[in-house]
């Protein structure tokens, strides 16, 4: 049974490579970076075989804490698609414990899978200074792949089989966002750290932690056994194997309870009314504005795009601020920047739709109505973010002529952002993820071209900007009254691209109607 | 009812096109059914002419041409991948054609969509809904993207979910349907303006029976009233029983086309279609299965 279902993993890993030109394109690209990285970290492996225990100990603990934490907590957020799921085999009258054992060592056979061995590998070479070390560091080679891979599988199954109703998986994407969120402050933080002077010290509280936690406890013992402290060693190993111990035992349990229990039956909520769809005009613009709406507060995908505006001020202003640039200064960015990422929120807006887009084409919906319905809501949530912002930023800055630069600034950005995400998103659509799929699981094909596209229409809207940016500079250098002609130039600029913006994505979402939907029914 | 209209044919691109296989010519054979008499006498809703689609090296549809008359309730058959799909949604303005030409109600689809795609309400097969709305919402989108004004959305809409016994389902999310619920709301959302010509790809695919006859009953009425539906299916039984002309496609081509009556012959439909298909295929080497493992 394991030797089957190895060779079926194997095939399956090998089928990935059979697909169109442009998914191998993104799984190359993936490939290669998955590579550099896990060569990079291979290689300080080894090479920190040279620096004295004591300082190799704590970065090795930390960095391998990390990766098995993220093999835990990764398959929970990004929705892997789960190959060998156990259900799968249900059909089959295979022994439960037999398939528990296949399925773990089957999933041996995956690309993580294989790096990690390297890296455990490497960690042999990192410690073994000395005979006692290097058995240790044997022992948690097999730990630590054992401890990855099985955490895995429990994480994955956990998510494919507890959290497999539309609604759980949502809330999850919320709470990964809202921690990273919280989360935000402390990576900055950390960025500013002194390292030269504080880094190790900081490194050896957090692997000190790390190294009696069940993640971190594998990657500590060969190195408390290399600086000869065995008691540390044999502590950490059993710890390492406790953790082992508890995934083998859950992993067995979850096989067992996946196989015999049915797909869990959700409570479905019901709906009064016809929400939008009763508030606005009935016209197709107000309909499809109404639709927009409503899925930028049901799906999960929109609802990413605006939990992160509000991470935006933090994450550009706290490093700004800890670099020692003056308030002054940091407080005229966030705005534009906000502006930036809602007018990002619809640049692939047809791909989000998916293959409903059938609807659009089959009743021929104007063009401009069907971009001017996905902008609005964009629109609407802009102004007040703007004017407010401009407002708050310019009371920050302390001079409050300036509000006029930043809301000229902030407005075109917005304006010109939206109807260029209106363009791109009928003639350069790209991969989405599923509607109730994940937000974070995007596909692999979405590689190349379409970071081509993001960052050739990120710099558009700059270029766009130049002009309010240039009097808003003058109404710093020369002459205040410059701050009013920043207003009008953004907003004449900004009102003139969204307007070609809905009128040309009009018209190409009327021409190429079919060639859309033939785009989301290849993906 | 011919694969050969007599009307004069548009021009064509050439060499693009194979002929139609066989065709049931013999109009006269026998009297033509009551319901069928509509079907034979009003004028051409739908013509399909000389229309191909390759998807790379392999062709779907290898030259079609169909009439359709007004009041017909015209199903279309064949055996998985014969282009039954490929040619519906062409017909639809959902997928370009390679070549060949499709009017709906005189307008061609192709060079004035705005047009023809307003005769016609759409049922595909295996594409997504905006399943994020609930029902209400979704036939609401439908009918006013399909240039309805709000109170008659909103009688049609209550109209049509008592009709398919969808009113307790209405104000749930389209996500949480299941399989056949969804192909009734999107059933309900293809004939909500009242076009001229219904196109159904799989209608009754997993919907259950009383649903099933209460479709068909609604589908009937509309045809009585001069309505046209075509619909694809697999179920030969069904077709035979409720459309009044059929046309068997087979590697992108009709094989046969007529009155339900004139494609049958003396046999049953099922039957005349699998001797079209090219007959079954003896299932020899099966006797393990009569000796059952322990």
């Amino acid at each position: 049974m394991v030797a089957r279902l190895l060779r079926l993993k194997i095939q399956l890993l090998f089928n990935t490579f059979r697909r169109s030109p442009w998914h191998l394109v993104g799984l190359l690209v993936g490939i290669v970076y998955g590579l550099s990285l896990s060569t990079l970290i291979v290689v300080s492996f080894v090479s920190l075989r040279l620096v004295p225990a004591d300082l190799a100990a704590p970065i090795v603990i930390v960095f391998g804490s990390i990766i098995t934490l993220g093999f835990l907590l990764v398959p929970l957020v990004s929705g892997v698609d789960d190959t060998l799921d156990p259900r799968k085999f249900a059909l089959f009258s295979i022994p439960t414990s037999t398939l528990s054992w296949a399925l773990a060592i089957a999933s041996l056979v995956s690309i993580p899978s294989i790096v990690l061995l390297f890296l455990a590998a490497a960690q042999i070479v990192t410690w073994g200074r000395t005979p006692g070390a290097i058995a240790v560091a044997l022992l948690s080679a097999a730990l630590i792949t054992v401890s990855c891979v099985l955490g895995a599988r429990v994480s994955t199954s956990v998510a494919a089989f507890v959290l497999n109703s539309r609604r759980a998986r949502e809330i999850l994407g919320v709470i990964a966002v809202t921690a990273i969120v919280l989360l935000s402050p402390s990576f900055v933080l950390l960025l500013a750290v002194d390292w030269a002077s504080d880094g190790l010290r900081i490194l050896n509280v957090i692997a000190g932690v790390a190294a009696v936690t069940p993640f971190g406890a594998a990657w500590a013992a060969p190195a408390a056994a290399a600086m000869g402290d065995a008691g540390s060693a044999v502590t950490s190993l059993a710890i390492a194997a406790a953790y082992v111990a508890l995934l083998a035992v859950g992993w067995r349990l979850l096989v067992g309870a996946m196989l015999t229990t049915p797909q869990r039956m959700v409570k479905v909520k019901r709906y009064g009314g016809l929400g939008w769809f009763g508030a606005l005009p009935t016209t197709p613009t107000g309909v499809v504005l109404a639709r927009s709406l409503t899925y930028w507060g049901r799906d999960a995908r929109y609802r990413i795009s605006l939990i992160v505006i509000p991470v935006v001020p933090v994450l550009v202003a706290t490093p700004l601020l800890v670099g020692g640039v003056p308030m002054e200064i940091v407080a005229l960015l966030p705005v534009p920047a906000m502006a930036m990422f809602l007018s990002w929120a619809i640049h692939n807006d047809v791909a989000f739709d998916s293959t409903a887009y059938w609807l659009h084409v089959a009743s021929h919906v104007p063009g401009a109505a069907d971009r001017l319905g996905r902008a609005l809501p964009a629109l609407a949530l802009g102004v007040p973010l703007v004017v407010g912002g401009s407002v708050g930023a310019a009371l920050l800055h302390g001079d409050v002529h300036v509000v006029w630069s930043i809301m000229g600034v902030s407005a075109c950005v917005l304006l010109a952002g939206l109807g260029l995400s209106s363009i791109t998103s009928a003639r350069f659509p790209y991969p989405a993820a599923h509607p109730g799929d994940s937000p974070f699981a995007q596909p692999q094909a979405a590689g190349a071209a379409s970071s081509l596209i993001q960052s050739f229409s990120f710099f558009a809207v700059l270029l766009l900007a130049v002009p309010a940016g240039v009097f808003a500079t003058l109404g710093f250098l020369v002459d205040p009254s410059y701050h009013t002609v920043a207003l009008v130039a953004g907003l004449l600029v900004g009102a003139l691209v969204f307007i070609t913006g809905i009128l040309l994505g009009g018209r190409i979402v009327e021409r190429r109607g079919p060639e859309l939907l033939a785009f989301t029914l290849r993906n | 009812m011919e694969t050969e209209p007599n009307a004069p044919r548009p021009i064509r691109p050439a060499g693009v096109r194979t002929k139609s296989g066989t065709t049931t010519t013999s109009r006269a054979a026998r009297p033509p059914r009551t319901k069928a008499e509509s079907a034979h006498e009003g004028p051409a809703v739908l013509s399909i002419d000389g229309l191909v689609k390759r998807f790379g090296p392999k062709t779907a549809v290898a030259g079609i041409d169909l009439q359709v008359r007004a009041g017909s309730f015209f199903g279309i058959v064949g055996p998985n991948g014969a282009g039954k799909t490929t040619t519906l949604s062409m017909v639809t303005g959902l997928l370009r054609p390679d070549a060949g030409q499709v009017s709906v109600h005189g307008t061609d689809v192709w060079a004035d969509p705005v047009t023809a795609k307003h005769h016609m309400g759409v049922l595909p097969d295996r594409l997504r809904l905006f399943d994020r709305l609930t029902g209400a919402q979704l036939l609401y989108y439908a009918g006013v993207l399909r240039g309805l004004d709000n109170a008659t959305v909103r009688k049609r809409s209550s109209d049509l979910a008592v009709a398919f016994g969808l009113d307790e389902a209405l104000h749930r999310l389209v996500a949480d349907y299941s399989a056949g619920m969804t192909k009734k709301i999107a059933l309900a959302a293809a004939m909500i303006h009242s076009p001229r010509l219904l196109v159904l790809d799989e209608p009754f695919e997993s919907v259950d029976p009383v649903s099933a006859a209460n479709i068909t009953e609604i589908l009937r009425k509309y045809t009585h009233a001069g309505g046209t539906v075509v619909l694809s299916s697999h179920s030969m039984d069904l077709v035979q029983r409720i459309c009044d002309s059929v046309a068997v496609v087979v590697n992108g081509a009709i094989l046969a086309s007529g009155t339900i009556d004139e494609v049958r012959g003396n046999a049953t439909l099922e039957e005349r279609f699998v001797e079209l298909v090219g007959g079954r295929r003896e299932a020899e080497g099966m006797e393990w299965l009569h000796v059952f493992s322990d």
